[in-house]
């Protein structure tokens, strides 16, 4: 990051110099050169200069010499190399979501990167249908998700804390509401978080919560999304395992309440038009049972 | 007019280039066929080896056909238009007949990349051949009608310039598709 | 001294070409260089308007966050068609168009080497456009998915309407009357120039569409086969772009720019031209180091060729092409420098009428600098990588397109309206159409640079309510909509001037290229005695016969080519 930020302070410096010289000397020709009432004639016809024209090539390339040596030294202190090893994390882009998966624990998330703040992790970042790009403003550089290519990049917070952003490269319909959260936590709330997400979710068996899990299985919901420990293991859409430990739903749509959860359930394409969770024409009363049994996932 | 040639000149490095992006797309996929048919399992270099020379004799003949007509000579450019395009013809039975065969073991354009770089191509190819004969046959029609006189045409002349492209395209078609994969 | 050089007599006759012969079918079946020129400029203003008033409906959608006016499918196939229309039926034709009507004329030629194929063009234009807008009106609507339709989003399995169907067919037809043209003017540059016209005392604006013409023959067909293999994808199953099977991605994008980049190149390059042209006639001095201006135009077009991967540095090509492709950018730089310095030079002790045209080809300068630093910094792989897709890049390219391409197109039209017309255009509307101009495009696009900084994606058809997103925004939909007010002034100047404007006499900005040389409007057969040519510039050898700008040349009769 230190590395990008004086690369970018000397080219930002390097252009207002450039533009501040063109900006000058055609003010001061506007002011001084203009045909003043009175002139008769033509002025002095004058053809070039060899000597100007090798000068405003060579301080130019000079400039350029120095810029791509700054971007080397920059690119590489950037994205060093991953040296071969097995990613920490992948990060795969569906079409308007991001499911995470930490191979080493098994848990299967979405939407939200969960990280030890200041350790440096390798991620590894595909896609199952057309492109994205991973951008999150304040962690540095994105990167594309591209069928078929995976590609691997660090990822580094600093501070706890939550970095906010968004899939960068146009992916259809929903490109907008593709957003993505990445938490920062120490190394304990990290551990514990990991080993809470891990942990398979006991089946409730009694009350509105066990009708919910019975309709879940029923209607066509495990089709496409997975709650561990239960047949529904598609992976179509977003895990639900522990839904209720996400602060969003729908990458961003809406904030992760109950309420919205039924919001969302009646019909997705009000608040997410074109998404490809479709609208199951659910009752009231299955609605509050599947919502009851999501959030009871969680205890 | 010197007009015409230039013209056909680099009107012939612009079709290069697109052949060229044909043959970069065939390129990239040549070793990334993981299923169903690649150039080795499918095709026969001999057979279409052949064929192929049917196609570089025509390059031959209608270079015959530019010097009867430098020589005045009308027999001979009758002569030698007629046995381009009947050379040039018999290489397109060859393309059709390898096409249809491929087609009767279920292999097309929508099989796999090796099918959809294999058939753009050579179709590319194939119908750049097929203008060829409709131009060569415009030129032997107007010929018996009494036409080029000589020494001199630019007809004949970008006629025969756009045919050998499309030979040499060919040339490099070939390698491309058949030597790689079989030598 | 008179306006007007009394080379050409004093024409009795009624002029014809324009004017007088205005039947529709005249037009129509014309295979007159101006008058297909005409055309061109009065199709790529059409496709202006429309291409303008998608980008304001854009701006009317984002101009506070979470607006709901348009649906995402809407927006996005609004942004797709203005980014389509703005490159290949606005600027690209604009210049092609132009191209067209002055060539021949600076050249001391009587028409294009091919007439009939120079109307083929035009028309598989008209038909290109056509076949793209008619999209809007079928079923499925049109193309959603960006101007560069990156596969696989733009194939079968994502795409499932029609969209991408019209658009690669739209484009590729349009693409070859581009290819056609691009022939058409090599051929006619090299072998119709008048005697004397030598390739060193071309007109820099003719330097500058030989390159641009060059680019079109060698870069088209490689769209071209893009686009094919594209429709071969969609409409008969192949496989080229469908990674889900064996097809590749990234393919689609190496082919895509290795077109785009060069293309962009197309879109600036007889813009400089214009420029080259402009800032001389009303500075009053020849054109400073015009070697250097034509030899540098070479070298960007053939830079131009091998920096199509700067578009793909967050695709994760590795850091070596990425080295690569960002030291092959920055070098553009180098004689884009030459060119921006030698204009400098010219207006340097000059005696400077800032003219409507002038005014906008001093802008231009300004303008396209910031552009093309942007580029520069864009260019450094780090940087790039932060702000790659994000509003920065929408800035960086509308102050070079925009900022660049139009400004010298506007330039370009108030310089020559005259001469193709036979009035003069109102200065008056025209420093209000200038400031107007100069003032709604900074605001719409300065400001963009920070937006992109802060994280705002291109492409978004809304925006969730971030700290000065939605304030920064509304700026940026103001200054649209004085760009658009300003866009009326202009065309309420060309309708006012075409009616009663000055009547303009052959040559009124006393310039010296062989187009000022005859009538205004040029009769059918251009000239009636092409002016002798010893230099870079005729006319001024012939107004000043004690001081031509090569004493010792000869007068040559024979023709290049015999
Ligand atoms: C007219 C069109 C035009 C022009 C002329 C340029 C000019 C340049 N462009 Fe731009 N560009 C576009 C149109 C154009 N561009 C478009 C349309 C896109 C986006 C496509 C899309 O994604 O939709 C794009 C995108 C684009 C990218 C990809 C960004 C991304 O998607 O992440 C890059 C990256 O390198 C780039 C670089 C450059 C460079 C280095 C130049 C150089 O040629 C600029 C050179 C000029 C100068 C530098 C100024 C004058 C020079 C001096 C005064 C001399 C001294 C200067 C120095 C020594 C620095 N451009
Ligand atoms: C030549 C190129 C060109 C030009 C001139 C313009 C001109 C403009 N562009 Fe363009 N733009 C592109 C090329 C261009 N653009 C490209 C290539 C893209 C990328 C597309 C993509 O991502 O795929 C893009 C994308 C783009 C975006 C980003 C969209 C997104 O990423 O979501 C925006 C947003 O502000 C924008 C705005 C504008 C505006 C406000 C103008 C204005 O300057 C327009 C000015 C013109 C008018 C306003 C017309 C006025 C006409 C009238 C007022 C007539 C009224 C008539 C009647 C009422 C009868 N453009
Ligand atoms: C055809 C596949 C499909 C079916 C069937 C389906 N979903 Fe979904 N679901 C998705 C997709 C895809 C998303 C992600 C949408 C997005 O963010 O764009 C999603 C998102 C969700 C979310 C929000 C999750 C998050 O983290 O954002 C919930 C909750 C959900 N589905 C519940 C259900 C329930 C309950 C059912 C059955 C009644 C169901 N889904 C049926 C595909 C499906
Ligand atoms: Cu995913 Cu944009
Ligand atoms: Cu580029």
């Amino acid at each position: 990051m230190e590395a990008l930020a004086g690369l970018t302070y000397y080219t930002i410096a390097i252009s207002v110099v450039i533009l501040g010289i063109i900006v000058i000397a055609v003010a001061y020709i506007i002011i001084r050169f203009r045909k003043k009432s009175g002139e008769e004639g033509e002025p002095y016809q004058d053809f070039g200069s060899l000597k100007l024209e090798i000068t405003w090539t060579l301080i130019p390339v000079a400039i350029v010499a120095v810029l791509f040596l700054l971007t080397c030294s920059t690119m590489r202190a950037v994205d060093p190399p991953s040296a071969d090893r097995e990613p920490d994390i992948i990060i795969i882009g569906h079409q308007w979501w991001w499911e995470i998966v930490y191979p080493e624990s098994g848990v299967i998330t979405a939407n939200e990167v969960h990280l030890p703040a200041g350790r440096q992790l390798l991620a590894r970042l595909e896609s199952i249908d057309v492109i994205h790009d991973f951008w999150v403003p304040e962690l540095g550089r994105k990167i594309d998700l591209v069928p078929g290519h995976p590609n691997y990049m660090w990822i580094v917070a600093g501070e706890p804390g939550v970095y906010l952003g968004a899939c960068a490269e146009f992916c259809g319909a929903q490109h907008a509401n593709m957003r993505i959260r990445v938490i920062a936590q120490t190394e304990e709330e990290f551990s514990e978080w990991l080993t809470r997400q891990a942990r398979i979710p006991e089946t409730p068996s009694t009350g509105i919560a066990a009708e919910g899990a019975k309709i879940f299985q029923e209607i066509a919901c495990m089709n496409c999304h997975t709650i561990a420990g239960t047949p529904a293991a598609a992976r179509v859409g977003p895990s639900l395992t522990y839904l209720a430990t996400r602060d969003t739903i729908g990458a961003g749509v809406l904030t992760n309440t109950p309420d919205n959860i039924a919001k969302w359930l009646k019909n997705p394409a009000k608040y997410k038009p074109g998404s490809l969770m479709p609208n199951m024409k659910l009752t009231d009363e299955q609605v509050n049972a599947i919502v009851a049994y999501l959030e009871a996932l969680d205890e | 007019m010197a007009n015409n040639r230039m013209m056909i000149k680099f009107f012939i490095a612009s079709e290069s280039i697109f052949f060229l992006m044909l043959i970069l797309a065939y390129v990239n996929f040549h070793n990334s066929v993981t299923t169903g048919p690649t150039a080795k399992s499918s095709l026969d270099p001999y057979v279409t080896g052949i064929f192929s020379l049917f196609l570089l004799a025509s390059s031959f003949t209608v270079w015959l056909a530019g010097k009867s007509l430098k020589n005045r000579n009308r027999s001979g450019l009758k002569l030698w238009l007629f046995a381009t395009i009947v050379l040039g013809a018999v290489f397109i039975f060859g393309q059709a007949r390898e096409w249809f065969g491929l087609f009767g073991r279920g292999i097309t354009i929508s099989s796999n990349v090796f099918g959809s770089t294999f058939f753009t191509l050579t179709g590319f190819h194939g119908f750049h051949v097929c203008v060829g004969l409709v131009m060569l046959s415009v030129l032997l029609g107007l010929t018996l009608a009494g036409d080029f006189k000589g020494p001199k045409s630019d007809a004949v002349e970008c006629v025969s310039l756009y045919w050998h492209f499309v030979d040499g395209v060919w040339i490099v078609v070939f390698s491309v598709i058949y030597l790689w994969a079989f030598l | 001294m008179s306006s007007r050089i009394p080379i050409v007599p004093e024409s009795t006759e009624p002029l014809p070409g324009l004017g007088e012969n205005t039947g529709l079918l005249s037009w129509v079946a014309s295979i007159d260089h101006k008058q297909i020129g005409i055309m061109y400029l009065i199709g790529t203003l059409i496709y202006f308007v429309i291409g303008g008033l998608e980008a304001l409906m854009i701006r009317t959608q984002l101009a506070k966050p979470g607006s709901e006016l348009l649906s995402p499918e809407m927006y996005n196939q609004l942004f797709t068609m203005h980014g389509t229309t703005m490159i290949f039926f606005v600027v690209m034709p604009f210049l092609i168009g132009v191209g067209v009507y002055l060539v021949p004329l600076m050249i001391g030629a009587r028409d294009m080497a091919f007439p009939r194929l120079n109307a083929l063009s035009f028309w598989l234009f008209a038909f290109g456009g056509v076949l793209l807008y008619y999209s809007f009106f079928t079923q499925s609507g049109a193309p959603d998915v960006g101007w560069f339709a990156y596969a696989p989003l733009s194939e079968k399995p994502f795409s499932l309407n029609n969209g991408p169907t019209y658009w690669a067919l739209g484009l590729l037809v349009s693409g070859i009357g581009s290819l056609i043209s691009g022939l058409n003017n090599v051929v006619t540059i090299l072998t119709m120039r008048t005697p004397g016209m030598t390739m060193r005392r071309l007109p820099l604006f003719v330097w500058m569409m030989l390159v641009t013409s060059f680019l079109l023959v060698f870069v088209i067909p490689i769209i071209t086969s893009a686009f094919v293999m594209l429709l071969l994808d969609r409409l008969l199953g192949a496989t080229f772009f469908t990674p889900a099977f064996g097809g590749s991605a990234i393919l689609w994008q190496h082919f895509f720019w290795g077109f785009g980049h060069p293309e962009v190149y197309i879109l600036v390059l007889p813009a400089f031209g214009i420029v080259s042209e402009v800032i001389p006639v009303f500075s009053r001095k020849p054109i400073y180091g015009y070697e250097f201006v034509a030899g540098s135009t070479v070298a960007i077009g053939l830079l131009s060729l091998g920096v199509w991967a700067h578009h793909m540095f967050a695709v994760g090509l590795g850091n070596v092409a990425n080295a690569y492709f960002s030291l092959a950018s920055m070098l553009i730089a180098i004689p884009t420098g030459i060119k921006v310095l030698n204009w400098v030079s010219t207006m340097w002790g000059g005696r400077i009428n800032f003219a409507v045209p002038m005014l906008f080809a001093t802008a231009f300068i300004i303008e396209f600098v910031v552009g093309g630093l942007s580029g520069v910094a864009i260019a450094s792989v780090p940087i790039d990588w932060v702000v790659t897709d994000s509003y920065f890049i929408v800035a960086h390219f509308h102050y070079t397109i925009f900022g660049g391409s139009l400004f010298a197109i506007f330039a370009g039209v108030y310089y020559w309206f005259p001469k193709f017309t036979g009035r003069m255009m109102s200065e008056t509307l025209g420093k209000w159409h200038f400031w107007l101009t100069v003032v709604g495009f900074n605001m719409t696009f300065f400001i963009q640079h920070f937006l992109g900084v802060m994280g705002m994606p291109r492409r978004t058809y809304t925006y969730h309510d971030m700290p000065y997103w939605g304030s920064m925004n509304l700026i940026s939909t103001i200054g649209a909509f004085i760009i658009a007010l300003s866009v009326l002034v202009f065309i309420w100047n060309i309708i006012v001037s075409l009616r009663k404007g000055e009547p303009a006499g052959d040559n009124p900005w006393k310039a010296w290229t062989l187009e000022w040389a005859t009538t205004s409007p040029p009769p059918v057969y251009n000239f009636k005695l092409v002016p002798p040519v010893r230099g870079r510039r005729p006319l001024w050898d012939l107004a000043h016969p004690d001081s031509p700008d090569e004493p010792d040349a000869k007068i040559v009769t024979e023709g290049p080519n015999g």
